[in-house]
Formats: structure tokens, C-alpha cells, sequence
């Protein structure tokens, strides 16, 4: 009966029912991260997924890493940003593949765009296989710690002008990554950053983070960040 | 701001859900949110009402919440505690760090409640 005038006419009965979802509000994105690890994981690659501020060195560290893997180890990077092209421009000037990905507003990579990166960096490699796939995300130290893009190892780096207090402020971004990168380390004569109180906040937030001081200006610290990638591809694959 | 890439991802999962069960509308949302997923509940019920209006099966939906607590376990007291730090604590009975997260990273929706 109608719940409104008891006029007899069912059309007008509004049912509601309640169903269970109990599911993640990021299941789409979790779903194609899973389908991106395991393509990764069937083609033996090492994915790293890099995030901070803008500015903080990440394209920086990623051509210096070029130069000190010397060919050792075939690398291919996808870059992230809201527009242009300058990112994948430098990286291709070193005589590596790489894709730009250019979300057109949106402050993070999603795992979808990074499926679809991925097949456009495969037809660019022509065949050839990859050791390590850099990803590398929107300068932003907030939202890309929400998206899983399919990464065997996340790494975030606040650089050294930014100051010790980073941690703490943007807690996602250190306890959802597995190394630290404190960047730009020949400026620490020129500020007032206490290394030790931006390690110790960082470890009081992820115990079993590793952190590597680095200046991709100087050199200084490379060799560790080398010996962590290579470690890390051994331990992966 | 993830809040709005997670509205749109919300939206797409909740017209599915319409759908499966032939629904007319999605009359109410209900979420539950933990202390530690990084999610501002106001910014994501703003971006949520800005973006569902465009989706007619869902203009009239509302968000419900749930906010659960950060609880830890220690493994070696058996004791459960509650925490407002983001930071890595100690067992506050036994100082221990090990530490099982019982709650505190939820980020899921539980139920949807449909007009049929």
C-alpha cells in the first residue's frame, strides 16, 4: 500500500535496503597498483616510487643516479607532473627512456595513469628489458602518500632548505616509505637544520625507516644511495 | 587535496553498487574513517557533495562517518591502548615497542543505503 494516502498503488512504495560493502575507498586504485606490481614482478623489475615538495631534488638525484649506474643497470622513468614536458626532456638528454605523465591538475599519480605510462615507456624500449623503473611522483608531500602505484619501494626526500620540522608535519609521507633521502646536504653550513632532530622525529614515525644523507651537488652520500638501489634489486628479484 | 580524487573514486563505486541492485538512489553513504588515514572527513563530504551533484542516482546521497580511534596492541603485555600521537609510541603499561595497530588506518565504506 502506498505509505503516503493508503491509496493501493504500489508504484508509489519507495523500499530501501542497506547493503554491505566493507571495502577499501581506494579500491580501484588498489586493484590496478596489485595488476601493475605483478606485471613488474613478471618482467623482473625493481619499481621505485619517488615523493616530495617540489623542489626538493628529486630530478636532480634521479640524473646523478644515471651517471653513477654507468649503464650497470638499465633504468627507465616514468616522471610526473601537473604540465610540461621538462622533466622526461632531462632524463631523456642522459640516454634514458621515459614517459611523462601529466595529470593536468591533479596533485598525484594514480595507479592507473601509471599503467598506462608504463605501456608507452614499453614501446620506447623496443624489446629491451628494464632493471629499475623510476617513478617519479608530483612534487607534493601529501596526496601521492595516499596512491599505491604498484612500487616495490617508496622513497621521499626533504631537502635540507625545507627544514627539520618536515617530518612531523607530513607524517604519511615518512611512514609510508621505506627510505628517507635527506637531500641537498652541502647547504647545511647555510641553514639552521638539525640532522639529528629531523632523524630521530623520522624514526619515531617509522622505526624501520633507512635514511641516507645525500648532496647531488657534491656527490656526497651517492655511494650509499647506490649500494641501497642495488641491494634492493637483489633482494627483489 | 586527495579528498576530491577520492570522492570521484567513491562516486564510480557507488553508481556500480546502484546499479547491481537496481537501484533508484543512493540515499546514504556510511563510512568508516581512522584517526591515522590522512583523511580530512570535511574536505572529503565537500568534494563529495561538489562532484556527486553531476551523477542523479547519487544528488540526494548523504555521507555518514564513523571516526575510529588509533589502538595499538603490545605483544608482550597483551594490553590494548588508545594514542592521539601520529608518532610511533611505547607501551605506556610495559614501555615495549612492539607493537601490533589494532585500528586507526581505516579508510573503507561499510554500507550503502538504497531506494529501491
Amino acid at each position: 500500500m502506498c505509505d503516503v494516502c493508503g491509496c493501493h498503488d504500489n508504484k508509489n512504495i519507495k523500499e530501501h535496503k542497506t547493503i554491505d560493502v566493507n571495502q577499501s575507498l581506494l579500491k580501484s586504485n588498489e586493484e590496478a597498483a596489485h595488476s601493475n606490481r605483478r606485471h613488474f614482478d613478471e618482467e623482473n623489475i625493481l619499481a621505485i616510487n619517488i615523493i616530495s615538495s617540489p623542489g626538493s631534488g628529486k630530478t636532480t638525484l634521479l640524473e646523478k643516479t644515471i651517471d653513477a649506474l654507468n649503464n650497470d643497470i638499465s633504468i627507465g622513468v616514468l616522471e610526473g607532473d601537473i604540465e610540461t614536458d621538462l622533466d622526461a626532456e632531462r632524463i631523456r638528454k642522459k640516454g634514458i627512456p621515459a614517459v611523462q605523465l601529466t595529470t593536468g591538475g591533479a596533485c598525484h599519480l594514480d595507479s592507473v595513469l601509471v599503467h598506462k605510462g608504463f605501456h608507452s615507456l614499453e614501446h620506447q624500449l623496443n624489446g629491451s628489458k628494464l632493471d629499475i623503473l623510476f617513478i617519479e611522483n608530483v612534487g607534493n608531500l601529501v596526496c601521492p602518500s595516499f596512491f599505491d602505484l604498484g612500487e616495490h619501494l617508496r622513497v621521499v626526500l626533504i631537502s635540507v632548505p625545507e627544514g627539520h620540522d618536515k617530518p612531523l608535519k607530513y607524517p604519511k609521507a615518512i611512514r609510508t616509505s621505506q627510505v628517507f633521502v635527506i637531500s641537498k646536504t652541502d647547504l647545511l653550513p647555510y641553514f639552521d637544520f638539525d640532522i639529528e632532530k629531523i632523524k630521530k622525529d623520522a624514526l619515531s614515525l617509522n622505526p624501520s625507516l633507512k635514511i641516507i644523507e645525500v648532496s647531488s651537488k657534491t656527490g656526497e652520500g651517492m655511494n650509499e644511495w647506490i649500494d641501497v638501489l642495488k641491494k634492493q634489486k637483489d633482494i627483489s628479484h | 587535496m586527495h579528498e576530491v580524487s577520492i570522492a570521484l573514486g567513491m562516486i564510480e563505486e557507488l553508481k556500480r553498487i546502484a546499479l547491481e541492485n537496481n537501484a533508484q538512489k543512493v540515499t546514504c553513504v556510511k563510512l568508516k574513517i581512522g584517526k591515522m588515514s590522512g583523511i580530512v572527513t570535511d574536505s572529503l563530504i565537500f568534494a563529495f557533495d561538489a562532484v556527486k551533484l553531476e551523477h542523479p542516482i547519487l544528488s540526494s546521497a548523504t555521507i555518514s562517518i564513523e571516526e575510529v580511534p588509533l589502538v595499538y596492541e603490545c605483544t608482550k603485555c597483551r594490553k590494548t591502548f588508545e594514542t592521539d600521537s601520529l608518532a610511533f609510541p611505547s607501551c605506556p603499561f610495559c614501555e615495549s615497542y612492539s607493537l601490533k595497530l589494532i585500528s586507526g588506518e581505516e579508510q573503507n565504506i561499510e554500507n550503502v543505503e538504497l531506494e529501491v
